[in-house]
């Protein structure tokens, strides 16, 4: 194997966390061990900052997160998590626990998607499934407080 | 163009009438503030750390969060669930710890009650008006007779701001300048609202208590993401107590949304979402966005190496 | 670690990692003098959290633990992180920092991860030349961890305890031995993690790491977040019959169970190191 080692680590992290091809000589089977490892570890932070997401899913947590991050470089846990709730509430998948915890989160903080979330000065109001969400001054209400 | 004792209204001259209702006022106030200093400063615990978890919760929340702690204790020792229907089923036995409280929603879990429907419940209303008598007697929380004499002072200020309103129709229809008068009626009217609806149900020395346990158990507040099922139920309900409804989110988020908890229960400070202290503020790392909650993690997990 | 123990001449015992999550436990263990934290978890612009405060009041030796500097990359180490790390070992008035043999990023994306190096002069060049990086910032010893790998690279030039040793002598950091890393290393490998203690420069040991882990997909993985298991305890009473180093830590990082259990797992280490219980 050639290349300088900077290449070659590159290389080797792209198969792991971009879906790129494997480097010639290294042990197939033990590389795909550690990139599912790695996935079930990403998936256990992004849960510790978006529990209600990773619960709503519930017994599916694991593989829609794994399905979304397998060729996506994380991002942080926080965005990570974010990036995905966004994509399951486009799609319509976005469970109503996970939808409050979203829309809280978009009350709280202004995300573009592309640059670190920065905390709202200014109230805002996001409406998440059949109730609002109320942020003043960094706190949060939703209304109505019970789901029917 | 005035004519002294004709066009005064009500016969007494605005500055006279202004100054007179300016005296009752300040004494009534000065009567309510001293009577709230008094009989709202309560007894000190000895040791704040004594306190039962249900009724720091009681102090800090009222009925409903002392219930909700009872929940998080009850759902940490395996004894309760819940159902997608909201209702509650025991899940395990009665924990020997359980008080009364604990006791009446395990109960009631096991009539398949939803957790808004406890408050109604006969055993948990006779727990919660005994747990409440407990804290009456230690001088933390307010006797239903204090907060009821709380009121009369405010009472009596909403009364001399309707004599007051009534001077100000009067001058109006008189053409009289009200300006003095609009302004002292408008910080009257304030003050005694606030005056009325701000009566708490714990004591000074309640309050000095819950900032002392929340001093004394900073490793409690959601910020810290804690390991319930390493605390116990014990600081669970502690937890639960201090910081909010919003706890039980953290704890166990699937629960916590059938048995419909409503976090904004609870005066502990920001904690009104389960995530809202794990945003993108805190960290120290300077290469990413690592998320205040971020302190744990670093390794661990599927084979860290580290 | 001769600079180490008879610089400083101090032995801690029995230690644990300390997370937010488990504050509290950490909080109410009597006799711990010995704690390690996650550096990136820390900002030095902030005072420190009140339960690790209380830490230090207490006289507890607080270690910041580095994962994510990634000092065997090939790029030199970014020094807003080298800064990071020598402002929060000053923060915690810290007898000395630790980090991993390892790179954690490479062509502008995050692994997440821990990753092997291959065990070439190149790899060695590349991990001395950043721990010198590290070294001029630190006003206190360096602690080089091993890490457990899940594959090797295909062209090793170097035994690990080759590598290993090489690397040390050419930095003179301390080593922090991971003796589950070294088990789950030599498990996977199907070699004999005892050999490997015998090669090692014991001697230069800062403090060790014990940890849990499972078995998946055949192979056993260092987790944190299950049990220690036996077999690894024992391997913490081989390494203390050959040298008993100034601290043994139990890192733990989820699924954490109840007290009674985790004040079992630290018993468990202080009976296997010959340590005095901090329970």
């Amino acid at each position: 194997m050639s290349g300088s080692l900077a290449d070659r680590q590159a290389a080797l992290v792209a198969t792991l966390v971009a879906g790129a091809p494997l480097p010639p000589g290294f042990d197939d089977r033990l590389v795909g061990v550690a990139r599912s490892a790695l996935l079930r570890k990403r998936a256990r932070e992004v849960a510790r900052h978006w529990p209600l997401l990773a619960a709503g899913l519930g017994d599916r947590w694991l593989s829609v997160f794994a399905g979304w991050a397998a060729a996506r470089p994380t991002r942080g846990a926080l965005r990570d998590g974010w990036d995905l709730a966004r994509q399951l509430a486009a799609e319509g998948d976005l469970p109503a626990l996970a939808a409050e915890e979203l829309a809280a989160r978009e009350a709280g903080w202004r995300y573009d998607g592309t640059t670190a979330p920065r905390r709202r000065r200014l109230p805002a109001v996001r409406r998440a499934g059949g109730s609002w969400v109320l942020q003043v001054a960094g706190r949060i209400w939703t209304l109505p407080p019970h789901r029917r | 163009m005035d004519v002294p004792g004709q066009s005064h209204t009500w016969g007494i001259p605005g500055p006279t009438f202004l100054s007179i209702f300016l005296v009752i006022a300040a004494l009534l106030l000065a009567g309510t503030l001293v009577h709230r200093a008094v009989s709202f400063s309560g007894r000190r615990p000895e040791n704040p750390g004594r306190l039962h978890p249900l009724q720091v919760a009681w102090l800090n929340g009222g009925d409903h969060l002392a219930i909700y702690a009872a929940l998080g204790a009850l759902r940490v020792a395996g004894a309760l669930g819940s159902q997608a229907d909201h209702r509650l089923v025991q899940t395990g036995p009665l924990p020997a710890w359980a008080t009364r409280l604990d006791w009446a929603v395990y109960q009631a879990a096991g009539q398949g009650r939803r957790s808004r429907e406890l408050i109604g419940d006969p055993g948990v209303r006779s727990a919660l008006t005994e747990l409440r008598a407990e804290l009456e007697r230690a001088g933390l929380a307010l006797p239903p007779t204090a907060r009821t004499a709380a009121r009369v002072g405010p009472i009596l200020l909403l009364v001399l701001l309707g004599v007051g309103v009534l001077r100000l129709v009067a001058g109006i229809a008189n053409h009289k300048p009200v300006g003095f008068l609009l302004l002292t009626l408008a910080c009257l009217a304030a003050a005694s609202i606030v005056l009325l609806v701000r009566v708490p149900r714990g004591t000074r020395a309640a309050r000095t208590a819950l900032r002392t346990l929340r001093d004394q158990q900073p490793h409690l507040s959601p910020e810290y993401l804690p390991a319930y099922a390493t605390y116990g139920p014990a600081a669970t309900a502690l937890g639960i107590a201090l910081f909010g409804g919003a706890v039980l989110y953290a704890l166990d988020p699937v629960f916590a949304a059938e048995a419909e908890i409503r976090r904004t229960v609870a005066s502990g400070a920001h904690t009104s979402t389960a995530g809202s202290s794990s945003g993108g503020s805190g960290g120290g790392d300077p290469g990413d966005s690592c998320g205040g909650g971020c302190g744990g993690g670093g390794c661990g997990g599927g084979g860290c190496g580290g | 670690m001769r600079r180490m123990t008879e610089a400083t001449g101090t032995t801690y015992g029995v230690g644990i990692g300390w997370r937010p999550e488990i504050a509290g436990f950490v909080a109410a263990l009597p006799g711990l003098r010995f704690a390690e934290v996650i550096a990136e978890s820390l900002a030095p612009g902030n005072p420190l959290p009140p339960a690790l405060a209380a830490l230090r009041e207490r006289q507890v030796a607080v270690v910041p633990h580095g994962t994510r500097l990634s000092l065997g990359g090939a790029e030199p180490v970014d020094p807003a992180r080298v800064r990071h790390l020598a402002q929060v070992t000053e923060l915690l008035g810290a007898p000395l920092a630790s980090e991993h043999i390892a790179f954690v990023r490479a062509g502008g994306m995050e692994a997440g991860h821990l990753l092997p190096l291959p065990r070439t002069r190149e790899a060695v060049d590349a991990m001395v030349a950043n721990v010198n990086r590290v070294q001029a910032e630190l006003a206190v010893p360096l602690a080089l961890e091993p890490i457990a790998a899940i594959f090797d690279w295909p062209d090793d030039e170097l035994d690990e305890a080759q590598f290993i040793t090489e690397i040390l002598d050419r930095t003179g950091a301390l080593l922090l031995l991971d003796v589950a890393n070294v088990y789950a290393n030599a498990r996977n490998r199907g070699t004999d993690p005892v050999a490997l203690l015998d090669r090692l420069p014991l001697e230069r040991i800062g403090y060790v790491h014990v940890a849990g882990g499972a078995t998946r997909d055949g192979i056993y993985h260092d987790t944190h977040t299950d049990p220690v298991p036996d077999a690894v305890l024992d391997l913490v009473t081989e390494l203390c019959a050959r040298h008993r180093p100034p601290a043994v830590l139990l890192e733990r990082d989820g699924h954490y169970p109840p007290a009674a259990a985790l004040r079992g797992e630290l018993d468990a280490i202080a009976e296997a190191s010959g340590f005095p219980l901090i329970t």
